[in-house]
């Protein structure tokens, strides 16, 4: 440490304050309105509704989780997302890396044409097949279930190459040995391929266990019936809709910002959980095709 | 002259088989919805039954639309924005946190920045309503300096401004990490070269740390731009009627108009406009850059 910080030249003192005083509001920018909704998610309904800075709540209480889980029925989504989420992410996994493991076998016939069948798929934005995609679905009956939640969003182009990337880097003489001594091919995938990519695995359950925890766009697209609403869906009309009554009583500030952090915050221990995958899914988003 | 091929096809097909299920999903859930959106733009808008073709009618219609035409105004307006500041700010934070010579203090910084890129724009969105609130830390913020308490979410001319900032709150923490990891990866040795001819730490920033970010200034830029045209998630989350005029961007209005009025003919002819825009951008971004060049 020492000798790092001996290594380094430093600016001026006085850009040195600047560049300090800018840090410290970055953190106030950034912490303080989160700080803010978990304290008025920990406040009385009374005090949530009234004015004044509240970065501690006294007394505290979570009154408005259990108003937001027992009142509201805020457990129900939570729940459909966990599975949606959680089923969506192993099947994108387990797809991704049979088709990565494909595009990584070299003398497959064909190897280029079915890679660049799935490169294509990148370009194709999602968003702007919205119609064609509801349509699709709404032929298959797809629509209004969990199913086709799940379905849609199994696989992606960006998932399978950086699976086979994972896989081009794993020597062929493992393969090869392997096939010698008789293993079959699923064998050869699933205890030579998959156990020696683990962490790339992680990398893309990760950043799918987010997308799908998050994803507005698809469930709007696909869900009309609110009973079957995900998460981020549910919490927008929670927080924005005039209408929204859990039956007839009003719905308090601390209620709503006990939802906001509960869907938040399976994200953040998820984070801090997985976090050294972050930064190689970062790096890897961000590498130049 | 076949005979070797289909030999090695015979032994590969275990791994056709593999691919099976991923070739099948690609072509039903994305290849065919591009392309029935692309023929669906050329028909009538009908959800059921038998669509006749009506030619050009609906791109003819969509493009004298007013809520498509201010729907256009407001995804360029917001898109350019975003991805100038999202840029701007990102560059900007990862060059400040670098001067902070002490890791855990910068990774802390680090984190805080980016927590909310992991959350959803639901999540995001009520952060702000609390925030923006007319008893919120904003206006409590600006009592301080005696402003009088301002109706953020209602007010129409900080509905655009709004929308924007909550895109750089969320964003800016994620881009200044692809910054910062192309910060450290830059060679120790061109900083020792420098001190040795005796360049200021200014001049190792401005001759050697921005100089080096080009290649990940160019691949920022060039993914923002795609993204320009396709803001959804944020509007869907935030617009009301006092602020739809100013923030309904084209998604919103394909999302609208497609999903939930059902005229799927004037949709799909939308978003078949917001494609070509997307590759126009996208292609000019990467000329500006020079991204192809390396």
């Amino acid at each position: 440490m020492a000798r790092h910080l001996a290594k380094r030249d430093t600016l001026p003192l006085g850009v040195r304050i600047i560049n300090s005083l800018l840090l410290v509001l970055v953190v106030l920018l950034m912490g303080l309105p989160m700080l803010n909704v978990l304290a008025v998610s920990l406040s009385t309904q009374a005090k949530s509704d009234t004015p004044g800075l509240v970065l501690w709540p006294s007394p505290s209480t979570v009154q408005g989780y259990t108003f937001i889980w027992n009142h509201v029925r805020f457990g129900g989504p939570f729940f459909n997302t966990v599975y949606v989420s959680l089923v969506g992410t192993v099947l994108h996994v387990l797809m991704a890396s049979l088709a990565g493991y494909v595009l990584g076998e070299q003398r497959l016939p064909y190897r280029k044409a079915l890679t660049t069948f799935v490169l294509l798929t990148m370009t194709i934005p999602y968003e702007l097949t919205m119609i064609g995609i509801y349509a699709v679905n709404r032929d298959l009956r797809l629509t209004n279930t969990y199913a086709g939640l799940i379905i849609n969003g199994m696989i992606s182009g960006f998932s399978v190459l950086l699976m086979r990337n994972y896989f081009m880097a794993i020597p062929l003489s493992l393969a090869e040995s392997a096939r010698i001594d008789g293993a079959s091919e699923i064998r050869i995938f699933r205890s030579i391929y998959l156990r020696l990519s683990v962490s790339g695995l992680m990398t893309i359950g990760t950043l799918e266990l987010i997308r799908r925890w998050n994803n507005i766009t698809m469930t709007v697209t696909l869900i009309s019936d609110m009973k079957k609403w995900t998460l981020p869906v549910v919490l927008r009309y929670i927080l924005f809709d005039q209408t929204s009554t859990s039956g007839t009583s009003y719905i308090f500030a601390n209620a709503k910002m006990a939802a906001v952090v509960l869907t938040a915050l399976p994200l953040v221990i998820l984070y801090f959980f997985t976090q050294s995958f972050f930064s190689s899914g970062i790096m890897i988003g961000s590498i130049k095709e | 002259m076949n005979k070797p091929l289909q030999r090695r096809l015979k032994k590969f097909r275990v791994f056709y088989l593999m691919f099976l299920p991923v070739a099948a999903y690609f072509l039903i859930f994305t290849y065919y919805p591009f392309f029935r959106g692309l023929v669906m733009s050329f028909q009538e808008n009908r959800l059921l039954g038998a669509r006749p073709f009506n030619g050009l009618e609906n791109y003819r219609f969509v493009i004298m639309e007013p809520n498509f035409l201010a729907s256009v105004k407001n995804s360029i307006i917001i898109g350019v924005w975003d991805m100038g500041l999202y840029f701007a700010f990102a560059l900007l934070l990862a060059l400040i946190l670098n001067e902070v010579a002490r890791r855990t203090i910068k990774q802390s910084i680090q984190t805080i920045a980016y927590l909310p890129y992991l959350f959803s724009w639901a999540v995001i969105g009520g952060v702000w309503a609390l925030i923006f609130d007319l008893q919120g830390l904003a206006n409590k913020a600006l009592s301080l300096f005696g402003v009088e308490p301002i109706f953020f979410l209602a007010a129409p001319s900080l509905a655009r401004p709004l929308i924007i900032a909550m895109g750089v709150w969320r964003s800016m923490g994620y881009f200044a990490l692809l910054f910062t990891v192309a910060i450290m990866a830059i060679d120790e040795q061109l900083f020792e070269a420098a001190r040795i001819d005796g360049a200021s730490r200014f001049n190792q920033i401005t001759r050697i740390i921005i100089p080096s970010l080009g290649p990940t200034m160019k691949t920022i830029i060039v993914l923002l731009s795609i993204g320009v045209l396709t803001h959804f998630d944020e509007i869907y989350v935030m617009v009301n009627p006092a602020n739809r005029r100013l923030i309904s961007t084209l998604m919103l209005y394909i999302y609208e108009t497609g999903i939930l009025n059902f005229k799927t003919g004037t949709a799909s002819a939308g978003a078949t406009l917001v494609m070509i825009g997307t590759v126009a951008i996208t292609a000019l971004m990467r000329t500006l850059t020079s991204y192809d060049e390396g």
